[in-house]
């Protein structure tokens, strides 16, 4: 793969662009790691919550900028993640890590499973579809007593600390950061691009549509459900209306239309700017919904490429096509 | 000719494609053997570009088979049959707009070959590339680029797959000959012993010095198979292209028989006039001085492409015009100039005396232009009478009702279909209601464009009478037809467009005399013709 990330000489980025990306992306790694040593707790969770966000965005980023699937089934995935974790936690004492990648497993599992009735759905019906498919999950726990019901299960044993969280959370976006780079600066990114830009014409080169689509389905779940597990582990305790509520899926969306949809710094840009709002209008929660709703409309008029799409278009600030 | 015994890499066998009630191919069979070029031709509506979207894998067939290599492709997806070897291109380019042209190919290569070395993948570019003759733009989006290097582009996509069985699909519309003669080298570098290609095309040239063999499509059904010269030199093609049914000797005299004698209720030409009274605006009184339309050195185009190259036509009121000529002389774009969907880069365009250039559609229809075009555009979701009633809005609801009765008393079958979907219906019966569409708008003047196209004679009789009917009742009628036989025992006055200009006008019997037609319409076939029975 490494080959493949150095190979892709272009004319519209230099050798070696996506080598510098994923430099500074582990660089970042670096130094945020070592936040809990002397940030206090008040940005240790804004942290956590960002790289939550961003590893959602990321796969929402993918699926709908690359791939032109818009999905309302985040937290379909959210939850499955959360469910999973605390299964695996509780019954089997798994070590936490563990029970992480088997929740991405299991998220990409269920896409994979549900993407051959989900992709006869096309465009918007594809997005009532994967509602659909967060409704039927979040019934299914609600009526099953094993899952706890509508009451929800509590964690047996003390969650980690928060520094460890946000450790956790930090590398789940990192992971979600360094696959999106490998889809953009590869050879995978023509392949993505010509599957959005004209699906029959893709395939008449050869390209499968499907098996493309299905990847990043796959891949954007798995990253949801790792996301939720991590959630879930920080709140000790979870139940069906909160870990698939519609509002998981919400905001991820509003979050990547305020960034920039197909943006690559359109997630981790709306993430940002999604937790900031948030803590600034943290007591007039009414308030928060007006506003933001009110810059999702302006943005989606004035400015279809989200914020990230308006810095580029300023001369000063003018950087590579996404 | 050496490889006549060899199996052919490429079969197929009764291929059937029905849309709805409209069979597009009907049992095909056609065979493409290794290191040989065949050609398809036929007139527009023939089911060509259908046939390639059938062997490509872009449409999938009603019947019949299709064998690569001995291996049944039929039921695979477009995909999986461009891993197979098979490239196509796309009539009007589909390149990847804001992709590079170098990434443009990276897609057919990187989905062949996920693995290929890059220096291997970008040496096979530029060679590509440099075949195409798009090395000087490799870096350019593919947006940026005029159509007829988008054209090249289809092409070096294609081959970007290295493709055993090449499929071209009028590659060399829309270009001047010094292109045309590159284009035929090109062609001729990309087949080897290992490849076959397949060409539908409209420019005559490329598929006499390219093919070997030829296939005659029509309504879907093969006409005539076999080598290349023969095949142009045959009169039944020949009549293909420029008429339907019948010799050209009694289509000639039918031309000069008056309309009425075709007319579905005759002798009750009085009757029918007074029916049709509410779909047919009353001629101004200054009509008898100024000609309904009139156009003066109009030029037009869409971006680069000048379409339309200095145009002088003029209709009188009352009176029915033929616009006649091959695929790709203007004829559509000359009526969406009339109808103002596109502005006349250069000259006047006046209707009754009023020159309206550049102005919108809306405003062109207002002065009472309706426009029926080519390819019936009928709104899916809406029923036969909400089809109709749409261009009767701003009307109250009598007049409208008035108007929807006259439309119902000239194509019955409409007011027995009114509840059913636009396009649920046969190709005629959407043609009928393309045309009462128009008239619903009461205009003086109406625009056919190709209401013949694909569809049965005996269908074709029916439209025609309409319009004979119309045309008795007074309204201008410009007539743009494939059909050279019927356009011109309809009307009154005939224009020949070649490359944009009138190349021709006069008299219909003037018109079908004139031996220039045949030219205008399949080049320089006769040459290559008689060249032939003379060897």
């Amino acid at each position: 793969m490494s080959e493949a990330v150095a190979s892709c000489p272009h004319r519209f980025r230099a050798p070696g662009a996506g080598l510098v990306e994923v430099a500074v992306l582990v660089g970042a790694l670096a130094v945020l790691w070592f936040a809990p040593d002397f940030a206090g707790d008040y940005w240790l969770q804004l942290g956590f919550r960002t790289f939550i966000f961003i590893a959602l965005a990321q796969g929402w980023n993918l699926m709908a900028g690359s791939a032109g699937l818009v999905s309302l089934g985040t937290s379909c995935f959210v939850g499955l993640g959360a469910y999973v974790t605390f299964g695996l936690l509780n019954r089997l004492s798994l070590p936490l890590p563990l029970a992480l990648l088997i929740c991405a497993i299991a998220g990409g599992a269920l896409a994979a499973l549900v993407s051959p009735a989900l992709f006869r759905l096309r465009g918007l019906y594809f997005t009532v579809g994967t509602l659909a498919l967060a409704e039927l999950l979040r019934l299914l726990m609600v009526i099953v007593s094993a899952f706890g019901g509508a009451s929800g299960i509590f964690l047996q044993e003390d969650p980690p600390a928060l520094p460890v969280l946000f450790r956790y959370a930090l590398v789940v976006a990192l992971i979600a950061s360094l696959a999106m780079t490998l889809c953009a600066r590869t050879r995978i990114s023509v392949i993505l691009r010509a599957v959005r830009d004209d699906e029959d014409a893709a395939a008449q080169m050869g390209v499968r549509p499907y098996r493309v689509k299905l990847g990043a389905f796959v891949l954007a779940s798995a990253l949801a459900a790792m996301a939720g597990g991590i959630q879930a582990v920080k709140l000790g305790a979870i139940e069906p209306y909160g870990m698939f509520g519609l509002q998981w899926s919400i905001d991820v969306l509003s979050m990547v239309i305020i960034g920039g949809v197909g943006m690559r710094l359109g997630p981790v840009v709306g993430a940002l700017f999604a937790v900031a709002l948030g803590e600034m209008l943290a007591d007039y929660p009414e308030l928060h919904i007006a506003i933001t709703g009110a810059i999702l409309i302006v943005l989606i008029r004035f400015a279809p490429h989200g914020v990230v799409g308006l810095g580029a278009k300023l001369p000063l600030t003018r950087r590579m096509p996404a | 000719m050496t490889t006549m015994d060899a199996q052919p890499l490429l079969q197929a066998h009764g291929l059937v494609k029905r849309y709805g009630g409209l069979v597009a191919i009907d049992h095909v069979d056609i065979e493409l053997r290794a290191g040989t070029i065949t050609g398809v031709i036929g007139p527009n509506g023939a089911g060509k570009s259908t046939l390639i979207g059938l062997i490509g894998g872009a449409v999938v067939p009603s019947a019949g088979s299709i064998t690569l290599v001995g291996r049944d492709v039929s039921r695979l997806p477009a995909s999986e049959r461009a891993r197979a070897g098979i490239g196509r291109t796309y009539q009007i380019p589909r390149p990847f707009l804001d992709m590079s042209v170098e990434e443009n190919l990276e897609v057919a290569q990187y989905s062949i070959a996920p693995f290929i070395r890059a220096a291997a993948a970008r040496d096979e570019r530029e060679a590509l590339l440099a075949r195409t003759g798009l090395a000087d733009v490799a870096g350019l989006t593919a947006r940026a680029l005029p159509l007829l290097r988008r054209k090249r582009l289809e092409v070096a996509r294609a081959l970007a797959l290295k493709p055993r069985v090449v499929l071209l699909d009028e590659v060399g519309a829309g270009l001047v000959d010094s292109e045309i003669t590159e284009l035929i080298r090109l062609i001729h570098s990309i087949l080897d012993a290992g490849t076959a290609i397949l060409i539908v095309e409209h420019v005559i040239r490329v598929v006499r010095e390219c093919c070997s063999r030829t296939m005659v499509l029509n309504f879907g059904k093969p006409l005539i198979e076999g080598p290349t010269a023969d095949i142009l030199g045959n009169d039944q093609v020949a009549a293909v292209y420029l008429g339907t049914g019948g010799t050209r000797e009694t289509q000639a005299a039918g031309a000069l028989a008056p309309a009425t004698d075709r007319a579905i209720h005759v002798g009750a030409a009085e009757a029918e006039t007074k029916v049709l009274a509410p779909l047919i605006a009353p001629a101004p009184a200054e009509a008898a001085s100024a000609p309904a339309l009139q156009l003066a050195g109009i030029c037009a185009g869409y971006g680069q492409a000048r379409v339309l190259q200095g145009v002088d036509l003029t209709a009188q009121s009352g009176h029915a015009i033929a616009i006649l000529g091959a695929n790709g002389a203007g004829k559509t774009t000359l009526a969406r100039t009339i109808s103002g969907v596109i502005p006349p880069t250069a000259g006047a365009l006046l209707i009754d005396g009023q020159d309206v250039s550049g102005r919108p559609p809306h405003q062109i229809a207002a002065l009472g232009v309706a426009h029926c075009m080519e390819g019936r555009r009928i709104f899916s979701t809406l029923s036969v009478q909400e089809n109709l009633l749409i261009s009767a809005r701003g009307t109250d609801a009598p007049t409208a009702r008035s108007r929807l009765e006259a439309v119902y008393d000239l194509f019955p079958i409409l007011a027995e279909r009114r509840n059913h979907g636009g396009t649920s219906m046969s190709g005629g019966q959407q043609q009928m209601l393309a045309i009462g569409r128009a008239l619903m708008a009461r205009p003086k003047l109406v625009i056919f464009d190709e209401i013949s196209l694909g569809l049965a004679p005996i269908v074709m009789d029916k439209l025609y009478d309409a319009l004979a009917l119309l045309k008795r009742a007074r309204m201008t009628l410009i007539v743009i037809e494939q059909d050279v036989d019927r356009a011109l025992a309809l009307a009154d006055h005939a224009y020949v467009l070649e490359h944009g200009m009138i190349a021709l006008s006069g008299t219909p019997r003037q018109i079908a005399d004139d031996p220039r037609l045949r030219h205008v319409y399949i080049g320089a076939a006769e040459d290559a013709a008689t060249g032939f029975r003379k060897s």
